[in-house]
């Protein structure tokens, strides 16, 4: 909200230079984001959080610099004279809905001149941003900004039927509202009605038809109490908000209608000259009860890590404007000023005290015991992939979430569930919850690639989003993509599950590369019962180079992942290596040449390393040549000679007893 | 003929000296070793010694035959690399460019996670995690901010359908921590939040935040004061001054946020700190006994803190980042200067 240095100065003696005021208002909660010299005046941005509506008039600014600097508040004048006149005889009034509309008052002013307002009121409005309309339209904008309760004045003759009903509005009924801005109006909204029709949508904005213009000579000004969340809602079902209804919604003074009333007929019998009516129309449901709460010491102390005595903490509620009801040493029991809505417990009690006393005065202690922290695996787990992955060159993305909801964007490969989608987006771009990660680091390999990066290897930690019964499935994963050859990636994939303890071997499977891989590149990766991945070269977009890319489920890997380590011996004796070459059928994969060497069963038998496939002359057509190498050794021994020959033979028998394969003569 | 050999002996390690290039180590080879060379020479003397010196001289001849070929494979051998290289007697250039490994790096923003992480868990915090969908009640109900209030304008979300949504805020995470433990209760929680914010330098309609909360037996404001100062100063420097300045949380009572004092202008004010001299780092505050009445936990008990800081936000203030938009482009030219 917007204040006026020499406005406020009105209310309260204080000898701070702006920017000294400021301070000390950003240090009490009220933070000052701006302070511009106008004229003679200086404008006061101040941000007021939604606990505090009592700070959206001066009066409430003026009150905590008052508590800050220990002056008191000098409320504004509302004396004037009145005829003999009834306002009751000029007007009726009946609320239909006293929950929504607790107090309503009406006063009216007769014989009115519409004009400009004084030069001085002018002055104080436009420092704050607000154009002067005419005397009336100004003054209640003036004590709004004054008292922060809203005030809204009708031309008395074009009220129909001399009544004002505080009702729901009916359907089919409509307005046209001050801003122009024309409105269907339903049931769940409420209005003030005059005989025929609506003529304001409570708290929010008044019709055109009924508002004040050159040639109004009469004039009822309307001040009353709406429901903070009935006016929520109709402002945001109309779309009309207002410096009224801002207020309204935040709940305003329940005791403060009566001064802001006063205060307007007091400005407009001084300004717009006029005749007031004698007293008030004024329908109010129940009374206020003051709320009172007890302050313990102990507990203040306690929370804030304070060791003040009770007469510093009752200083500052009294000065606080609260009503000290009683104190000892142990308690203070206090009566809450109506407008501190917000302040109904204890805790609110200890925060007001906390406030004044200084938030930079409180200790910064370091005594909180000592726990030793333990990560998760799941944090060991992302910690080691990152660590593994950025020692080999690899730089960590991180994409949005949130996607459009293209082809490429919805390739799903975790479940055949629909997409996640938001009920609200901003653009159709991020209107859905992806569902893989590999789009968005295609789409930022493309972008490096516009900005003249020709090799780039990246990977992202995300989570993906599959629907679900109430919440969907969050998946965790890992994935990869690289300007490097398939069989390169998948090493990578291999050296990074070793480096996470998980020894089970993976199977390889082909996939149909879905719309993201070539389909006789790619691969579905099984690991146990579970689908560990896919892998694959990226279907031909734009890309000079060759990209692979992989995505793994993280949240698998975390399962399976042991770091318990312990020592293994190692051999004093020294490996045998033996080089084959075995020429086997075109279909024959090295995965079920690995698993047939394997169950030769050959205790020895450390370690299977290939070496290259061969196609060519000496190969026969629909044949191919598979060189690899074995490693044989011991733990209790030097390998004979023989016992290897054997072992070897056994392999090659096997070799050729399931797959047919023959040992190559070089 | 002992002292001829002898003499020829000492002419080749004089003349080895001349040998600079591999066509001189190549005629040294014709001279002495050649079919016509001087070792030949000697050989074809030996049918005219008397037959008692023959076999001395003979293996003397020999002897010297090997320390010739010795020496002459060692010139050919260092003088062959000149076919190939007419550098090699050239000096090294150790200016020439270094052949550097592929080198990768963590995201900016998983480093700043990981500095947060790093100084909380030396302080006992927990790192623990949370959906990033959720339900309503745990974004707001629970956390003391109810339906049509007026600080619920502070909190725009995504929603998904009904009653569900794209978490506005990390500080879900305590709610569903506290269901499941009773205190003491240590825990930071870091992760993706979303808010329909149109995108511009400063906005992001996805951002990542970490929440921290402390739930104990005697936790005051004085301790939040304490940790997050902790923080503070291991983060940005030993000499970085902390304000806290009264503020509005729901979910909070007192309620404060933290601002640290410009590094760029050392207080002095300049844009970034917008001539204040501070700059907003979180918010924070002692939890409000209706977060703790939602969770069902004794409020004359236990005490609390909560606090939750924007990683964006610090980073950028930390390097001097001016366009939050930079760390979801992935520009390698980008991630590979951290
Ligand atoms: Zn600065």
């Amino acid at each position: 909200m917007k204040i006026s240095y020499n406005w406020l100065k009105e209310y309260v003696n204080f000898y701070l230079l702006p920017q000294e005021l400021s301070d000390k208002l950003t240090n009490t909660g009220l933070v000052v984001a701006d302070i511009q010299s106008v004229e003679d005046d200086f404008c006061i941005d101040v941000e007021v959080t939604s606990n505090r509506p009592d700070c959206l008039g001066v009066i409430g600014i003026a009150r905590e610099v008052a508590a800050v600097v220990g002056a008191s508040v000098q409320y504004p004048k509302t004396n004037y004279t009145s005829t003999d006149i009834e306002v009751s005889k000029l007007i009726s009034i009946a609320v239909e809905e006293p929950i929504l509309c607790p107090h309503y008052t009406a006063r009216i002013v007769r014989h009115i001149t519409v004009k400009p307002s004084p030069e001085w009121m002018q002055k104080r409005l436009k420092c704050i941003g607000l154009r002067p309309v005419n005397n009336i339209v100004d003054i209640t904008n003036y004590v709004m900004m004054e008292t922060g309760q809203p005030l809204h004045a009708f031309d008395l003759d074009k009220l129909s039927d001399k009544k004002i009903i505080v009702r729901r509005a009916k359907s089919g009924e409509e307005i046209v509202a001050i801003n122009g801005a024309r409105r269907a109006l339903f049931h769940d909204m409420l209005v003030i009605a005059d005989g025929k029709r609506p003529v304001a949508i409570a708290g929010i904005m008044g019709g055109k038809d009924t508002e004040v213009s050159e040639s109004t000579r009469h004039i009822l000004l309307e001040c009353a109490q709406f429901e903070p969340r009935q006016v929520r809602r109709t402002s945001k079902a109309t779309g009309i908000a207002s410096d009224s209804s801002y207020r309204f919604e935040r709940g305003i003074d329940p005791e403060g209608v009566e001064l802001a009333s006063k205060r307007a007929v007091k400005l407009i019998n001084d300004y717009a000259e006029g005749e007031v009516a004698h007293g008030v129309n004024d329908i109010r449901s129940g009374r206020y009860e003051k709320k009172r709460i007890t302050l313990r010491i102990e507990r203040l102390n306690k929370v804030l890590g304070l060791e003040i005595k009770r007469d510093v903490a009752s200083d500052i509620l009294k000065r606080l404007q609260f009503n000290i009801l009683n104190e000892v040493d142990t308690f203070i029991d206090v009566e809450v000023p109506s407008y501190r809505g917000e302040v109904y417990r204890e805790i609110d009690l200890i925060e007001e005290v906390a406030r004044i006393y200084g938030y930079n005065n409180i200790p910064t202690k370091t005594s909180i015991s000592v726990r030793g922290s333990v990560k998760s695996k799941y944090e060991i787990v992302e910690d080691s992939v990152r660590h593994f992955l950025t020692g080999i060159g690899f730089y960590e993305a991180k994409t949005f979430s949130i996607v459009d909801t293209s082809p490429l964007q919805s390739v799903n490969l975790w479940s055949d569930r629909a997409g996640v989608d938001i009920a609200n987006p901003l653009r159709q771009e991020e209107s859905r919850l992806r569902t893989c990660l590999l789009p968005s680091l295609i789409r930022t390999r493309i972008y490096n690639m516009h900005h003249g990066v020709e090799q780039a290897r990246i990977f992202e930690i995300a989570k993906v989003y599959l629907a679900g019964e109430k919440l969907p499935e969050e998946k965790t994963c890992l994935s990869i993509l690289a300007d490097i050859d398939f069989l390169t990636l998948k090493g990578i994939v291999e050296s990074l599950l070793a480096s996470l303890g998980i020894t089970s071997k993976c199977e390889w499977m082909a996939f149909d590369g879905s719309i993201l891989f070539k389909a006789d590149k790619s691969a579905k990766i099984q690991l146990g019962n579970n689908i560990l991945g896919y892998i694959g070269e990226v279907k031909e977009l734009e890309f000079k180079t060759s990209p692979c890319m992989v995505e793994l489920d993280l949240d698998l890997l975390v399962k399976m992942s042991n770091f318990s380590k312990y020592f293994q011996m190692l051999s004093q004796y020294p490996p045998v290596l033996r080089d084959l070459a075995i020429i086997v059928d075109e279909e024959v994969t090295w995965a079920s040449i690995e698993k047939c060497i394997l169950a030769a069963n050959i205790s020895f038998m450390t370690a299977i390393n290939f070496f290259d496939i061969y196609y060519g002359k000496q190969i026969p057509s629909g044949k191919k040549s598979i060189a690899f190498n074995l490693c044989f050794q011991a733990f209790d021994r030097t390998l004979k000679s023989e016992e290897v020959d054997v072992a070897q033979q056994m392999i090659l028998d096997s070799l050729y007893k399931t797959l047919g394969a023959e040992l190559r003569k070089q | 003929m002992l002292e001829k050999l002898e003499e020829v002996k000492k002419n080749i390690q004089s003349e080895i000296k001349s040998v600079t290039a591999l066509k001189d180590a190549e005629q040294l080879k014709v001279k002495y070793l050649g079919r016509k060379g001087i070792i030949q020479d000697f050989m074809k003397l030996i049918p005219s010694l008397p037959a008692e010196q023959r076999a001395a001289i003979g293996q003397r001849i020999n002897s010297l035959k090997t320390e010739v070929t010795n020496i002459v494979d060692e010139l050919l051998k260092k003088f062959s690399g000149e076919i190939t290289s007419k550098a090699t007697h050239e000096i090294f250039d150790v200016t020439l460019p270094g052949k550097r490994p592929l080198v990768g790096k963590k995201h900016l923003i998983t480093q700043t996670i990981d500095d947060i992480k790093e100084v909380f868990a030396r302080l006992g915090f927990d790192v623990v995690y949370g959906p990033e969908v959720e339900s309503e009640y745990y974004n707001f109900e629970a956390l003391n901010i109810p339906a049509d209030h007026p600080s619920r304008t502070d909190f725009d979300t995504f929603y998904i359908k009904n009653d569900v949504i794209l978490r506005s805020q990390t500080s879900t995470v305590q709610i569903r921590v506290m269901e499941k433990q009773k205190p003491p209760i240590r825990i930071i929680a870091p992760g993706r939040v979303y808010r329909p914010d149109t995108v511009d330098a400063r906005h992001s309609f996805m951002f990542h935040q970490v929440e921290g909360l402390l739930v104990d037996e005697g936790v005051s404001f004085a301790d939040l004061r304490g940790v997050l100062n902790q923080f503070i100063k291991t983060y940005f420097g030993r000499d970085v001054q902390m304000r806290f300045r009264p503020s509005f949380f729901p979910f909070t009572e007192p309620s404060a946020e933290v601002d640290i004092s410009c590094s760029l202008c050392k207080g002095k004010g300049c844009s970034v700190c917008s001539y204040s001299g501070w700059v907003e780092i979180l918010g924070a505050g002692m939890v409000d006994p209706n977060v703790f009445k939602a969770v069902h936990y004794d409020v004359e008990k236990y005490t609390g803190f909560a606090f939750g800081m924007g990683v964006e936000r610090i980073t950028m203030l930390k390097y001097g980042i001016n366009d939050i938009r930079l760390f979801y482009e992935n520009d390698i030219r980008f991630l590979s200067q951290f």
